[in-house]
Order: C-alpha cells, then structure tokens, then sequence
C-alpha cells in the first residue's frame, strides 16, 4: 500500500482530504513537522491564506523537505493554495515569496460575487472536462505549466503541472468522482 | 446604507456579462433529529427517513452538487453523536457539505468543523451575535460560513425569523443580508418562509433582489416542487438552489431536476 504524506500546514481541519485519499486505497498520515520516514507521495493541503500558510511551513521546517522532494520527484499535490504557495507572489499576502519552482502569482479573481464557490467544468487536453468543485476568491491566471483552465470573469490555470508536483486550483476532495481520479493519478506518479 | 446600496446594483449588475463557467447547484437538505434524517409531518411528529450516511451517499450518487444537515446539533446532550455523525459522514462522502442548527458559539463552530463538516450555517445565532460572522470568516475563511436568513413576507412587509422560524426580529431584512456579506459570509441561504411547504416554487423576485444587491452567493430555498421551479429560480438569478421533501418523498430524483435544466440550456453538471 502506497504510503501519502499530508502536510499540516496548521490552517485548518484536514479530516476530510485524509479521509478522500484513504478511500482510493493509500495509507495516508497527516504530519507537522519533517521526519525521515520515506512517503511515495505528498499533498499540500488547500486551508488558508497565501502567507498564513507559507510561514507556517517555513517556521515547522518543511522547506528543504519538499525542495529536496521535488528534486527526487516524489509525486506531489498541492491544492488551493497549497499549489499557489508553489508560484513567485499572491496579491493575498503581497509581502510573502513562494517557493518559486513557477513563474507568476496569485490573482484576486475579477467577477462581482467572491468567493468563487461551486463547480465549473475544466477545459484540458489532458484531463476530462468533468466539473470539480471550486473555493477561491485568488487563482494563478496564466502559467506555462498549466494544463486545465476553467472561466470565472477572466480564465484562470485549473490545474498546472511541473516535473512530479501537480497543482489544482479545486478541491479534489470534495469533486467526486472526478476528484478521485486525478487524486490517484497525481499520487500515483503516472504521467497523463 | 441600504438606500446607497440599492443605487449601485444598478451599476454593479452591468459587470454580469463577464463570462463565467460556474454551475447552477442543486442542493439537498437534510433534517436530522436523534441521528437519524427525518421529516416533519406536522407539528410535533416526525417521520423517520433514513440512515444520515447512507442517504447522504444516495443523494451524492444522484448528482447532488451539496448536502446540507440542519437541527444537527440542536440539543446539546445529543453534541457527541451529532459530531460523530459528522465524521461519519465526511469519511464517507466526496461532495461538500453545511451543517447547522443549535450552533450558539465559535467553540460550537470549531467542534463541527474539525469534525469534517465543510461549512457551518448560522441562523439565529448569527442575528443575536453578528460577531460571530466575522469572527467565523476571519478564523477559517468566509466559504465554511453559510447565513441562513429566514424571512416571511406578509401584507408586502418583509420580516426577518429566528429560532426556527418563531421569533420576529426587529431588524430590516435588506438591512441584515449587506450586513452579513459585509461581516464576511460566504454564501446567504435564503429561506422564503411564506413558500415553504406551498409547493409554488421559489420566491424569484425576493432571490433577484438579494442576489444582485450583495457580492456573495444565495441560496433560494422554500417552495421547491417541481424540475421548474428550479429553472425559474435560476433564471432569476438564484446561485443555488435548495429543497428537502420533493427530493425524500421519491417524487424526484436529483438526476431528474437536472437533467430537465441541462436540456433546458443551463450549464448543469451530471454525475
């Protein structure tokens, strides 16, 4: 049974992402602090804001942890902001600098009503347009790495897609079906 | 401030044709008394349902786009089986979900969310301590905070209920919904008190009105019957799109309700 890392970013109840990649057949353990127990995945969860999140993985050691990660490409999955945290800025915490394994930044979402909550379909060449279930009010709105887009006001990066880390701007936990898919397809290493 | 508000939907609303690709969402409520889904016959006599999980997971299958479990919590002796039913139901269920009912602290708030469930809704604790919106919002972000207004419109008079529907309170009901977008909620549901169990469809014109003077979600619920009255709450400017019995007597399946919407031209997800 594949082993998957859950990274408490200390931002919020993890119980139902624990729960979504135990069903798919992983033995899943949420840590928050860095350990030299050998993980064939990670996740980085989607709970609070752009800079909340990057200090608390800073101060609890977890830099160096997931930069050697993604050198030895250990299949990863950040989600919400635990993908954005992945990217230079956000306009969330101007002063806060991501890890930059991408280029760009996180931008408030232009449409009247925020946050963005619900579902929207994605457009991609590699994944199905099966809708996932969105909560935002930021998203990265162009990238190279992006390999699914969805529309709220302006298009926005979906999903993205760098070495072995994969990123979704949705909650995959919370989509269903179409969630579990791409859950198991990210941890599983396999290519799209 | 309600009047400078109303002046600017006007200007607000020509933002609309941004193009968005978020869907309409069915969502179906669930009543839960003594851990079990149950629904009120009339006054005191509750009629069992069902299994909260396996319901849950029934309605996930039909392509409910959200559950919501109301009176949950209502009475504390009951606080440790009403957050293991949560966990039960979030170790099972792949769809987001609210609970709410009895939720009178942000203790009350943590507990259920560190139980698993999604989202809180706030109701009658919201209108006696609106603090705890904010509070709600800042400590775990504005999408776990769902407001839940009731209000009854009699003689054209808009009031706005706590406690299930039985107080009165003397506060202006468009008054209360900027306050609540303001003070940080995700999302207003927005109980038509005078619909519900009319079986006439949603209050549309009330749905519009909130929907195009506050910059967060709303949820129309009370009235539902019917596939169409969700088309027309919809058409009306509705987010969302709440109901209970039609969906628990078997008269409708959600499949159904969103199958007809799809064919009717909205952008509708089918599971």
């Amino acid at each position: 049974m594949k082993k998957i890392l859950i990274i408490d970013t200390r931002a919020g109840n993890l119980f139902s992402l624990k729960a979504a990649i135990d069903r798919l057949g992983f033995n899943t353990t949420i840590r928050s602090t860095p350990d030299h127990e050998k993980f064939d995945g990670i996740v980085i969860p989607g709970q609070g804001r752009f800079g909340t999140v990057l200090n608390n993985i800073r101060a609890d050691g977890w830099e160096d942890y997931l930069n050697l990660a993604y050198q030895q490409s250990i299949p990863m999955l950040g989600i919400c902001v635990g993908m954005q945290i992945f990217f230079e800025h956000s306009d969330e915490d101007k002063e806060s600098t991501g890890f930059c394994w991408m280029k760009g930044k996180a931008e408030a979402l232009n449409f009247p009503k925020k946050p963005m909550v619900g579902w929207a379909p994605l457009t991609s060449e590699q994944w199905p347009s099966s809708p996932v279930y969105f909560v935002n009010s930021y998203a990265i709105r162009k990238s190279e790495h992006s390999i699914a887009t969805t529309t709220y006001g302006e298009t926005f990066c979906a999903a993205v897609k760098s070495g072995s880390f994969t990123g979704v701007q949705f909650h995959p936990e919370k989509s269903s079906k179409a969630g579990s898919s791409i859950i198991q397809q990210a941890l599983s290493g396999l290519e799209n | 401030m309600n009047n400078i508000k109303q002046e600017t939907t006007i200007s607000e609303s020509t933002d609309k044709h941004l193009t968005s690709q978020l869907m309409p969402r069915v969502i179906v409520c669930l009543d839960v008394d003594k851990g079990r889904v149950v629904k009120g016959t009339n006054f005191k006599q509750l009629r069992d349902m069902g299994d909260p999980v396996e319901l849950a997971l029934d309605y996930e299958a039909q392509g409910a786009d959200e559950l919501v479990f109301l009176d949950i919590s209502a009475s504390n002796e009951n606080r440790p089986t009403a957050l293991k039913l949560v966990t039960d139901i979030a170790t099972h269920l792949s769809i987001p979900f609210t609970v709410g009912g009895g939720l009178k602290k942000l203790d009350d708030v943590k507990a259920f969310l560190d139980a698993g469930a999604d989202k809180v809704a706030l109701n009658t604790t919201a209108v006696l301590q609106p603090d705890i919106i904010n509070q709600t919002a800042l400590a775990y972000g504005s999408q776990c905070v769902v407001v839940a207004i009731d209000v009854n419109k009699q003689k054209e008079q808009l009031g706005l209920y706590i406690n299930g529907g039985r107080k009165l309170v003397d506060k202006n009901f468009f008054e209360w919904t900027d306050e609540v977008a303001d003070r940080g909620a995700g999302e207003i549901l927005l109980t038509a008190m005078h619909k519900d169990g009319t079986g006439s469809g949603f209050d549309t014109a009330l749905t519009r009105q909130v929907s195009e003077q506050i910059s967060i979600q709303v949820i129309a619920s009370g009235g539902a019957k019917n596939e169409e009255h969700f088309l027309q709450a919809f058409q009306q400017k509705a987010d969302a799109c709440l109901a209970a019995g039609m969906f628990h007597s078997g008269e409708y399946s959600v499949i159904q309700v969103k199958e007809y919407l799809k064919a009717q031209g909205l952008n509708i997800r089918l599971s």
